[in-house]
């Protein structure tokens, strides 16, 4: 048990970047330049606050060692259950926890260079921050009802940081489409918890989970339920069939990029699945549905990244790519790799990021066939890129070697050979397109007065990516294996494990590391950077070339398999026509018919009552003696005898009155 | 035998009807035949001037009744009566401000005739 000064401190992690948010807000147009210290310092006490939890939950503190668990009830429906408010932090969610708060710090840092002198840069932190701090609250969350609140949330925050430069349109319709294509797979999520909660009274993860082994759901509906689930993170990670809004969202500015791609939007899919274990074990075809989608999305999005001229997109595509990867990793059952690689990858993707982003600050061209020779010009950000893009590559010690291979190992150790198979060339690919960047961007001949003339980017930019960098060597060695022959523990295995059930309904066995498959994955990965250096360094032109003789597949691969096109014609069109018959439909018969009808009626009403309003001042008299009259008769029925007298006398008054208008 | 009276029985009649406290119903009607003139001559004369002593008769009208209940409902302690001195610092009032408005609308408009004064027409 944890004593309240704890849970206070636990509860503060997602609301200081809320309050910064508030603040920054509010005030953000006194703060100015110095929203970003103001950003930061709240972000710096969370990642204490997170370390605090890690060190907690991993027994480093006395008295801890166990998850941190406590919560309030928020919502009481008296009989009918309640929705409690909480807090779960096991391994999985304290290596999250850090890993946000860490990447997110480094953002901010490197985004006080790179928005200088942005029109709406205070705003820009504010979003930022609530960014962050939807994403810690998801996290934390131990139940669904908290955890879609939050899931929501970073959903609007990356529509308003994609859509930051809204003045553009390319950049307000990404941010749309990013919002409209998630939101498909959150509303998919939504019904997955509905089911969940008509089925067994519950919204925690933990009571779903017992509920259905205790058999209160199961079979077909149980199944639909996990797959509805899993398509809510396949809105978020960007999985296929819903992968499309990632790369445009490069509009974005690219600190942005940084965050979304390592830390906060599209970890959230990755996460919710592991969070989520128990319940998805339990239907062997919801897993062998994550496997496969997340193969497929691998290899896919590896192929699309191979032609791609914009640096941005390359590394988006990537990003694509390696949460396939965790996707499949949780679909086998690896589920520490998988979650090994989501926070490795968390630190090498967030360092591309910001090399590409150097680069366009110095240079203001996304275009890799602009840039050239940036090597001499830019050269920590040379190696900056470099160590990140062999990281991602997944070559020998880098961070991304450790998770990666892992991946691929229990792919082929769980008799997965197709996706096996489908990883190992993933590698490969994934290896050639990044060193394609890279060789295209640095090194070589300036192609355009832009790279001649590019200098390396302030100390505000080059820290975080110096830090990210030696982040990305090292922070895989956490991991190593026990099998590898260095003496370290896996520390990373011991704290992020999966539930006891979990191991137990898959059927898992430990496998020791094999060396010849590490050996076989690294030197796929070591092809491709061979193969990128033949192409684009030592015979440019060889490259071209290629490309001209497989125009069609160049094609089919640039225009990302014709997703775009194909959902342009089909459910943005469909989606397009629904909109203008309702607006058709608003137009002619609500305001036209409906209102209009109405408003037309009272207005000819009101031409007609229009007359008696003559302004002549007996006339309103002889309306008021008439009313009190009217009045008289109905209140004094009983004098009807003196009323009528009375009326008759009036009357002749009125006649008398009238004969004079 | 008795006397012979000073004056013929109907005449003594007639005198003791004078004599005699009228009856409620005598004001009333009175009352009422004055606020009936009273709403007549607001409603069909055309010199602003006279609908405002016609607005004044129909004002006595009313208080006349007032009185007279006071007076034939003992009970109610001559509540109506106050209430009469109360309009008729109302009725000054309101004569005070409607002459000045009457004035106001001759001066620019050189005419107090009110089917003239029209400009509230909607």
């Amino acid at each position: 048990m944890q004593t309240v000064g704890q849970q206070l401190i636990i509860a503060a992690i997602p609301v200081l970047p809320a309050l910064v948010f508030f603040v920054l807000a509010l005030f953000g147009r006194l703060l100015r330049e110095n929203a970003q210290y103001v950003a930061i310092l709240g972000i710096t006490v969370s990642l204490v606050f997170s370390v605090f939890a890690l060190l907690y939950v991993a027994g480093i503190i006395p008295g801890g060692g166990t998850p941190i668990e406590f919560s309030v009830t928020w919502i009481d429906l008296g009989e009918g259950g309640s929705f409690p408010m909480g807090v779960y932090i096991d391994g999985l969610a304290a290596v999250m926890l850090v890993v946000v708060c860490f990447v997110s710090l480094m953002i901010q840092l490197y985004s006080g260079g790179f928005m200088e002198g942005d029109r709406r840069f205070a705003w820009y932190f504010a979003v930022l921050n609530l960014f962050t701090a939807s994403m810690l609250g998801l996290v934390l969350a131990p139940n669904f009802i908290e955890l879609y609140v939050f899931w929501e949330l970073v959903g609007l925050c990356s529509y308003l940081l994609i859509g930051h430069w809204f003045e553009k349109p390319s950049a307000r319709d990404a941010a749309q489409k990013a919002f409209i294509v998630t939101r498909i797979g959150d509303a998919a999520l939504f019904i997955g918890i509905i089911i969940f909660w008509r089925a067994t009274g519950t919204t925690s993860f933990e009571g779903i989970s017992e509920a259905a082994q205790a058999g209160f759901v199961g079979g077909l509906l149980f199944t639909a339920a996990v797959v509805l689930v899993f398509i809510g993170a396949v809105g978020k990670s960007a999985q296929f069939p819903l992968h499309v809004w990632l790369p445009d969202a490069m509009e974005g500015p690219t600190p942005v990029s940084a965050l979304i791609h390592a830390a906060t939007m599209v970890a959230a899919g990755v996460y919710l699945v592991a969070r989520t274990y128990d319940i998805f074990v339990q239907s062997e075809q919801a897993m062998l549905v994550v496997a496969y989608i997340g193969g497929f999305t691998a290899l896919m999005a590896a192929t699309m990244a191979l032609v791609k001229k914009d640096i941005k997109r390359v590394v988006a595509y990537s990003t694509v790519s390696q949460l396939g990867y965790m996707m499949m990793g949780l679909g086998i059952g690896s589920y520490t790799a998988g979650i090994f690689h989501l926070y490795n990858h968390a630190f090498f993707k967030a360092l591309l990021f910001l090399c590409a982003g150097s680069i366009i600050y110095a240079m203001d061209s996304y275009n890799l066939f602009e840039m050239g020779g940036l090597r001499r010009r830019m050269p920590i950000t040379f190696w900056a890129m470099v160590i990140a893009g062999l990281s991602l590559a997944g070559i020998f010690p880098l961070s991304g070697f450790w998770s990666k291979d892992a991946i691929v190992a229990s792919a082929y150790d769980e008799h997965y050979y197709v996706l096996f198979v489908m990883a190992l060339i993933t590698v490969f690919l994934t290896a050639f397109y990044i060193f394609r960047a890279i060789f295209l961007a640095f090194t070589g001949e300036p192609r355009t007065e832009g790279a001649r003339a590019a200098v390396e980017s302030p100390g505000i930019m080059v820290g975080p990516m110096v830090i990210l960098a030696f982040f990305s060597v090292v922070s895989g060695w956490v991991g190593i294996p026990d099998g590898f022959g260095i003496p370290v523990k896996d520390y990373f295995a011991e704290l992020v494990v999966p539930s006891e059930f979990a191991r137990e309904t898959l059927g898992l066995e430990p496998h020791p590391f094999s060396l010849i498959m590490a050996a076989i994955s690294a030197l796929a990965g070591l092809i491709g950077i061979g193969l990128a250096y033949a192409l684009y360094v030592q015979r440019p032109e060889r490259a071209g070339a290629l490309s001209r003789r497989f125009s069609g597949l160049y094609t089919f691969l640039d225009k990302g398999w014709y997703f775009d096109a194909l959902y342009g014609a089909t459910f943005v069109r469909a989606a397009k026509y629904v909109g203008r018959m309702a607006r058709e439909f608003d137009r002619r018969i609500l305001v036209g018919g409906l209102t209009g009808g109405v408003g037309g009626l009272v207005s000819r009403f009101g031409e007609l009552l229009r007359r008696l309003q003559t302004g002549g001042v007996q006339n309103y008299a002889l309306f008021i003696l008439l009313s009190v009259l009217i009045i008289g008769v109905i209140a004094g029925a009983q004098y009807a005898f003196l009323v009528f007298a009375i009326i008759v006398l009036i009357t002749i008054t009125a006649f008398a009155v009238g004969s004079r208008l | 035998m008795p006397p012979m009276p000073l004056v013929p029985p109907l005449v003594q009649q007639l005198i003791d009807l004078l004599v005699a406290a009228p009856p409620l119903e005598g004001y009333l009607v009175v009352g009422a035949i004055l606020f009936a003139i009273g709403a007549w001559g607001a409603l069909v004369r055309r010199n602003a001037v006279v609908v405002f002593m016609c607005v004044e008769l129909m004002i006595n009208g009313v208080n006349l009744t007032l009185v007279a209940f006071a007076d034939y409902l003992p009970n109610a302690g001559g509540l109506g009566a106050s209430y009469a001195v109360l309009v008729i610092a109302i009725a000054a009032a309101e004569i005070a401000v409607g002459l000045a408005i009457v004035l106001a609308v001759f001066r620019t408009r050189r005419t107090v005739n009110v089917d003239e004064v029209t400009s509230m027409r909607g």
